[in-house]
């Protein structure tokens, strides 16, 4: 995904040759998305949780209304006030591949004398399994409100001193006092987004009042999409056949009910499944596509030559309080060997500037008070048609949000899930 | 035979174990010990607060209750894993009998025919490996887009466009087919060239036709090339799970191999994905020993 034609570190302008450009084209794509692809990757902000094996978790579950205070334990303590930043070797950074823009990443390491590196995971699982690994130090990991509780509670995360971060004053007042995390003690935010519909707005006549039937019609058969995310696509099925509004529900026959909606779009649409609607939508590959917004931000880049983002499309619910919205967070391992220089490149993401510039990479909205829509559309960052795909304030107030959920609960909706997948 | 081993004896049989030593230590640590480990997850279903399996190394700790709903789904025709498994046999099947068809002709050629031709059909059938397998199912992605080349030459012919890539079967059975047909060349090329050539000298000597020298000394020798050549290819087929997502992506060309990833990659039932392991493991093995039962007869065969 790339965007910010100021950024010096972005990928090499797309051919643009008279011959089989688009093919070119195409072919650069499909290398970048084939890892999207390849099935061993899933979801960026694909919430993966679980407590402890016999139930109850040895640590509080947040909940949006029933915030939790991640304690500061003395046999964990932050760092102290005033140290000198650590320079010369590596800085590892663990997160989702391409999340980060190469030139945030390249221009720090620049001025730090430290070369960067990104040890990349699918998901939280392999992020755990990683950040574990006995020996092992990371300096910066990305983990969301699902898994965050339980990497305070194994001492996995350091405690930030707010000293060194001042830019946390960027951020949506909301998100510096978070139900997942109050008083934000081991995490600033790093992106917000929401789960829509993208689509082509040339192919598709009129958009209905609740979206998601764009993909439960037949019209469009063949060029269907759902995200390849279990929590996302029962959400959306739970929602659009008002089965609940709980899309955490431990309640086996509203999962169920919503999986065989979804089954339906097997012989009803040929359904397919992947991540990818930010190239498969402007393609055309996608006619139709369940989507996070930064998806749609990033799409704009992966239209075909001569085409203009006038022909997509992104539907969100209208009101808040039915939207699916989901974030993620910068913290700092407990591993970190250069603790200093990590506290200091959150600050980084948290300017304003900075944080434009890495949102132009990646698609992916910071929650900073500065990039509002209109700024954001004003700048030249979103197409006016797609000011919709930006995330705002009330969204993260009222909006429905996946948390940390029970082992049990999450092997009821991988079990149904799975029943989908195997297209029974 | 003497009545005393000599020191030469002695040694040799000191010598032949110890040759089998480096396989042996392959074979316990690549295939034993992970096999067990498969084993000791499948039967847990305990994990930590972290997703992991906690693997019950002790047999006495077994359970088999996940164990028995992976079998149960997967052999009651209600069951949630039966369409899948269904669909991994017919997908193999027809993969297989397109690798014959398409593979069986490659393979007599190039090892009767070619004469000073076949080090380069050799390189030819080999070439694909060059270029990374994901790599050659992407390409293909681009070849059978619904604007692409193969709809393009279609056109050409007056054949109306289709739709390759929206989770059709047939793709995903040509796409296997062609994935894995240099595995299934090679191995019938080495046992094709081995027949001796004085044999169908001799057919014909004494008359016989063509055809029929092709199916009572040709056939029936490279007998064993062919079963290994399907053994080769079913077994990796019979697993895939990336060669269907990247044709089709669609949940009705899943096979056994993607509901192994849904649940090994991420959640709390990795015992039902090593459960899903071990039955498919133990379906291969059928399979795997019905070939060694056929090899050692027909060394048997050919002892006598």
């Amino acid at each position: 995904m790339t965007s910010d034609p100021n950024d010096p570190a972005r990928l090499p302008p797309r051919p643009r040759p008279q011959l089989a450009r688009r093919d070119l084209l195409r072919g650069g794509v499909w290398l970048t998305v084939g890892l999207g692809t390849a099935p061993l990757l899933a979801a960026c902000g694909n919430g993966s949780s679980g407590q402890a094996a016999n139930g109850g978790a040895p640590y509080e579950l947040a909940r949006p209304d029933r915030p939790v205070t991640l304690a500061i334990k003395d046999s964990n303590p932050p760092i102290a006030d005033g140290l000198d930043p650590e320079t010369g070797g590596t800085f590892n950074i663990l997160n989702y591949a391409d999340y980060m823009a190469p030139g945030v990443m390249k221009d720090f390491g620049k001025e730090h004398n430290v070369s960067v590196q990104v040890t990349p995971y699918n998901n939280y699982d392999e992020m755990l399994a990683k950040i574990r690994q006995p020996g092992e130090s990371f300096d910066l990991v990305f983990p969301g409100p699902s898994v965050l509780s339980k990497m305070v509670y194994a001492d996995l995360v350091q405690p930030l001193n707010h000293s060194y971060v001042p830019n946390l004053r960027n951020v949506w007042p909301e998100f510096q006092d978070p139900w997942y995390d109050r008083g934000a003690h081991y995490t600033v935010p790093y992106t917000i987004y929401g789960t829509g519909v993208m689509y082509r707005a040339d192919r598709v006549s009129s958009v209905p009042e609740v979206g998601y039937d764009l993909l439960w019609d037949q019209q469009y058969s063949g060029k269907v999409y759902v995200l390849d995310d279990r929590q996302e696509a029962i959400a959306m099925s739970l929602l659009r056949n008002k089965i609940t509004d709980d899309i955490n529900t431990s309640n086996a026959d509203d999962v169920k009910r919503a999986t065989d909606s979804l089954i339906q779009l097997i012989s009803l649409v040929k359904v397919k499944t992947d991540i990818n609607a930010y190239s498969e939508v402007p393609e055309g590959t996608a006619t139709v596509h369940q989507c996070w917004s930064g998806d749609v931000i990033a799409g704009q880049y992966y239209l075909p030559h001569g085409q203009t983002p006038e022909v997509l499309g992104y539907w969100r619910p209208q009101a808040a309080s039915d939207y699916v919205i989901g974030s993620d967070n910068i913290a700092i391992p407990k591993s970190a060997k250069k603790p200093v220089l990590a506290h200091m490149l959150i600050n980084d993401l948290l300017d304003n500037k900075i944080g434009l510039r890495n949102f132009g990479w990646n698609g992916y909205q910071p929650p900073l008070t500065k990039l509002s829509a209109t700024y954001l559309t004003d700048q030249g960052y979103i197409p006016k048609n797609l000011a919709n795909s930006v995330v705002l304030r009330s969204d993260f107030a009222k909006g429905l949000t996946f948390y940390e959920v029970s082992p049990s609960t999450e092997a009821l909706w991988q079990t149904n899930w799975a029943r989908f997948k195997a297209g029974a | 035979m003497p009545d005393k081993p000599s020191g030469h004896d002695r040694a040799t049989r000191r010598l032949w174990p110890a040759l089998a030593l480096p396989g042996t230590f392959w074979l316990i640590a690549l295939f034993v010990v992970p096999f067990y480990a498969v084993m000791a997850v499948a039967f847990s279903g305990r994990i930590n607060i972290f997703n992991e399996p906690i693997p019950a190394w002790n047999p006495l700790d077994w359970e088999f209750s996940s164990f028995g709903t992976v079998i149960s789904d997967s052999f009651t025709p209600s069951g949630a894993y039966h369409e899948v498994w269904v669909r991994t046999a017919i997908y193999t099947f027809w993969a297989l009998v397109i690798c014959v068809a398409i593979g069986y002709p490659v393979a007599y050629y190039t090892a009767r025919l070619a004469g000073r031709r076949r080090g380069l059909i050799l390189a030819l059938i080999l070439a694909p490996w060059w270029i990374n397998y994901i790599t050659r199912m992407l390409a293909w992605v681009n070849l059978l887009q619904d604007d692409g080349y193969v709809n393009k030459a279609l056109g050409l012919v007056g054949i109306p466009p289709h739709s390759w890539l929206s989770g059709s079967s047939f793709t995903v059975v040509w796409a296997l087919a062609y994935g894995y047909l240099p595995y299934f060349i090679i191995p019938l090329f080495a046992s094709l060239d081995r027949i001796d050539q004085r044999l169908l000298e001799a057919s014909r000597d004494l008359g016989v036709g063509a055809l029929r020298t092709f199916s009572h000394i040709t056939l029936p020798l490279s007998r064993m090339g062919l079963v290994t050549a399907m053994v080769i290819t079913a077994l990796p087929m019979a697993g895939d799970y990336y060669t269907n997502t990247i044709v089709s992506g669609s949940p009705n060309t899943n096979m056994v191999g993607n509901q192994i990833e849904l649940f090994l990659l991420e959640g709390p039932q990795k015992n039902i994905g090593a459960g899903l392991v071990l039955l498919l493991s133990l379906v291969l093995m059928f399979f795997m020993f019905y070939y060694l039962i056929l090899t050692q007869r027909a060394s048997r065969e050919a002892a006598r």
